[in-house]
């Protein structure tokens, strides 16, 4: 199928943070949306990139491929990257791949990170 | 006087005549001198006024004095004269005698008194004149005589007199009323005529007979006639036979279908829309055919039927021809079969765009192939299939199929005629082979896909000679597009297939490795479309001199790159075991060869099983790295996962791998399996691991192969036959 997925990326910045909230389905038809949210330029400056995980209601490895990434880049950049802590069926997944052992994992976008 | 005499001529002469002032003087002239001095017909006019008068006199100074008397002094309707009397009672007046007195009281004026008694009115009869019930006016006879002693006069008029008036009138009245009613419907006629020859439709009246009465000039220019008295002066069904009429599904129509001679039959057709040909162009139009009965008044008969052609041919080619772009375009989208799409192509052109349609497509080594061709006539189909074999159009051929395909540009042939087709034909026998198909217009336009031409479509007007116009080219050239555009898909999608398959093929392995006294059974589903290669992968094979490995993994993502990865992830295991690697050392070497992979984060999750046949038992080695753990059911049913979580390979490092060791015994049932499985149905139905699980109850009841099945069948139950992911399935259990 052709469809672009079922995500929504709501993309919210406060000093040198920035929170990418996601809700819906992170998978192989949304994961382009995610791509192009991540890849404004402005966020290449930023201290802190943060991807709210709360309103996830499904990930595939394709996502998670999506998200690891992300952290990838972010490290070369010198950028914090965290993920806030998703519903269980995402965080089995980060388990089940020991991913989240990698990566850094938060339970609310304000919490400080430093 | 002989008044039968006087009747036979009144008929004959009232039978010539249908202006109503000859008419009028007609009447006159037969009662002087027979029956009068001086007779005058006074009519009414449409308002009622005394207006219209025939004065015959024997004296012809007379008759001019009375009329000029009438012009200057017309009759009062309402007054004392005899004839506005008779006008307004209806009855006759028998006035024997006539004092100068009462001549000065009919008189309109004192000359109208001095003018009868000078001469002489001595005696009259005033007759109305009658016919359908209305009053016309009225005639007078008059006799003029110079007053003389009482007795010895000339005979004053009588009773009898009056009776052969009144039956004089009674014909005279009807000759009068007809020959108005016709000098108005002449009137009616011109001014009818006049409207109608400056409307823009075309209108034509038939009689009974079918013979055109009336047409204006717009019928003429379109049925073909110079002038409108040309076409009323074609003999009866000469017209119709100059045309191929046929509806709107191609059936012929006959002269009966005609809505004029419905109207004839007691029927009330409706509107019909035809197909116009005519047969000497091949010109194409469009009418819509209305016709309104004129009826008899008495008999209620249809006499006439009025015909009013509207030419709709604009409207209706325009309508045509997105209905049928839109049918094609929806056949074409219909299969992946671009021989059978051709070919329901040429069926949808015939007959709406011409009588023949033929698909040639240009094949791999560039000759012409001709995939399909049709005809509403089976039997013409075999004529220009003999047509194909015998002459097959040559790549390099100047004209026609090879032309168009060369240059990509369409063609139109209008108005071919035998020497056009001589200079075409090859030899005589494709002459005679062409007169056969005998084709009036032709247009072949390039079957064009976005890059290149892939053949060329063929249009053929004949028998139905039917001219083909540049508003058909513009039709076909669309359809060439839009056709090639298909075709072009249809072959990349196959070639895609094919490769598919073939890959898919070597992502798997040929055969597996088999194990004395333990049972092995996969299960791979493909995802979706058929050119989507996917990342899931199995393999069973020898690890050491005591041991087999089984394998199965999930590459991230689809296509041409996961497919690589996957071949890589593959044969990298393989290729490790060879080395003497444990399972958690091949996974390391499977994440550093994927770590140096150009950039793109290739994910691959694997679950590695070393497997050491025991005495009704195995012993298994496990090590996940980021794959699902396998699932051991018991011979109750019960169901449990197995193994430690590992690190998914390709992205994170460090790797964490922990190896664990189960024994499977006899009668238990080891699954391992792709998260293609419980994602099948998302969003709504999705399967989950719960789902999983609950099927894994069933496992102790089934054969190996039949509890795949059953796996497989719930997952395409619950993602309604379309799964968005692969899924791969092995299972095991040991003979007891």
């Amino acid at each position: 199928m052709r469809d672009e997925g079922n995500l929504l990326v709501g993309v919210s910045s406060e000093g040198e943070r920035v929170v990418l909230r996601l809700d819906g389905e992170l998978d192989l038809a949304s994961v382009p949306t995610l791509e192009r949210a991540v890849q404004d330029a402005t966020f290449e400056r930023t201290a802190e990139i943060v991807l709210d995980l709360r309103g996830l209601e499904f990930i595939d490895s394709t996502g998670l491929r999506a998200i690891l990434l992300q952290d990838k880049r972010s490290t070369e950049r010198g950028q914090t990257f965290a993920l806030v802590r998703g519903p269980e069926q995402v965080q089995r997944l980060m388990r089940m791949t020991r991913v989240d052992e990698h990566l850094k994992i938060i339970d609310s976008p304000e919490e400080i990170l430093l | 006087m002989d008044a039968v005499e006087l009747l036979v001529e009144a008929g004959a002469a009232l039978a010539g005549s249908l202006d109503p002032r000859t008419t009028m003087r007609e009447v006159a002239k037969l009662t002087v001198p027979r029956l009068a001095d001086l007779c005058v017909i006074d009519l009414l006019d449409e308002d009622g006024r005394i207006n219209d008068v025939a004065v015959v006199a024997a004296d012809a100074k007379v008759a001019r004095g009375l009329e000029a008397l009438r012009a200057s002094s017309p009759l009062d309707p309402d007054g004392e004269h005899p004839v506005a009397r008779v006008i307004r009672s209806g009855q006759p007046e028998l006035l024997a005698e006539m004092a100068d007195t009462s001549l000065r009281t009919f008189a309109e004026s004192s000359i109208h008194a001095e003018f009868m008694i000078a001469n002489n009115y001595r005696s009259a009869i005033v007759v109305p004149l009658q016919a359908r019930g209305r009053t016309l006016g009225a005639l007078s006879v008059l006799r003029l005589e110079p007053r003389k002693p009482l007795g010895a006069a000339e005979r004053p008029y009588r009773q009898e007199d009056l009776e052969l008036a009144a039956e004089l009138a009674r014909r005279a009245a009807l000759a009068i009323d007809n020959s108005r009613l016709f000098s108005d419907l002449r009137r009616l006629e011109q001014r009818m005529e006049a409207i109608l020859s400056s409307v823009a439709e075309a209108i034509t009246v038939i009689d009974r007979s079918g013979q055109t009465i009336f047409a204006n000039q717009a019928a003429a220019d379109l049925l073909g006639f110079p002038t409108p008295s040309d076409l009323t002066g074609a003999p009866p069904g000469t017209i119709m036979s100059r045309f191929l009429v046929s509806d709107e599904q191609g059936d012929e129509l006959g002269l009966e279908s005609m809505p004029a001679r419905r109207l004839f039959k007691g029927e009330h057709p409706e509107p019909l829309l035809v197909r116009n040909i005519v047969r000497a162009t091949g010109e194409e139009r469009w009418l819509i055919v209305r016709s309104s009965p004129i009826a008899d008044p008495e008999s209620e008969r249809v006499s006439y039927a009025v015909n009013v052609f509207e030419n709709v041919t604009e409207v209706k080619r325009a309508q045509l021809a997105e209905s049928f772009m839109a049918e094609a375009s929806r056949v074409l989208a219909s299969s992946m079969d671009y021989t059978e799409t051709l070919r329901e192509v040429a069926r949808l052109a015939v007959p709406q765009i011409a009588d023949w349609c033929a698909v040639d497509v240009l094949g791999e080594s560039g000759e012409i192939e001709r995939v399909a061709v049709h005809h509403s006539d089976p039997h013409k189909i075999a004529l220009a299939e003999r047509l194909d074999r015998s002459y097959h159009p040559a790549p390099g051929d100047p004209a026609g199929v090879p032309e168009v395909i060369r240059t990509a540009e369409a063609r139109i042939y209008t108005d071919i005629d035998p020497d056009a087709l001589a200079a075409y034909a090859r030899d005589d026998a494709h002459l005679e082979l062409l007169k056969e198909i005998q084709p009036t217009a032709v247009i072949i336009v390039p079957l064009a896909a976005p890059t290149r031409t892939l053949g060329a479509i063929t249009l053929v007007s004949s028998e139905s000679s039917r001219r083909l116009t540049q508003a058909d080219l513009g039709l076909a050239v669309r359809l060439g597009r839009r056709a090639g555009t298909a075709v072009e898909n249809a072959r990349l999608y196959t070639e895609r297939t094919r490769i598919a398959h073939t890959l898919q093929r070597a992502l798997l392995p040929e055969s597996l490795a088999e194990i004395p006294g333990v049972e092995i059974q996969t299960l791979y589903a493909a995802a979706g479309e058929l050119n989507e290669v996917g990342g899931d992968f199995y393999d069973v094979f020898d690890y050491d001199e005591d041991r087999t490995m089984l394998v199965i993994g999930d590459v991230c993502g689809k296509g041409p790159r996961a497919a690589g990865v996957t071949a890589l992830a593959r044969h990298t295991l393989r290729a490790a075991a060879i080395g003497g690697q444990s399972p958690t050392e091949m996974l390391a070497t499977l994440h550093q060869a994927l770590m140096r992979q150009p950039p793109g984060a290739d994910l691959c999750t694997v679950c590695l099983i070393a497997l050491a046949r025991e005495e009704h038992s195995a012993r298994l080695t496990i090590a996940l790295a980021g794959h699902p753990p396998p699932l051991l059911i018991s011979p109750a049913g019960k169901v449990e996962q197995v193994g430690h979580s590992g690190t998914v390979l390709g992205v994170v490092d460090p790797l964490r791998i922990e190896e664990s060791e189960i024994t499977l015994a006899a009668g238990e049932t080891l699954l391992l399996y792709t998260d293609g499985v419980i994602e099948a149905g998302r969003p709504n139905r999705l399967l989950g691991e719960e789902g999983l699980l609950a099927l894994c109850a069933a496992a102790p009841e089934l054969t190996l192969k039949r509890f795949l099945e059953h796996i497989e069948g719930a997952a395409l139950q619950r993602a309604e036959g379309r799964l968005r992911d692969d899924i791969a399935l092995l299972a095991l259990r040991v003979e007891g």
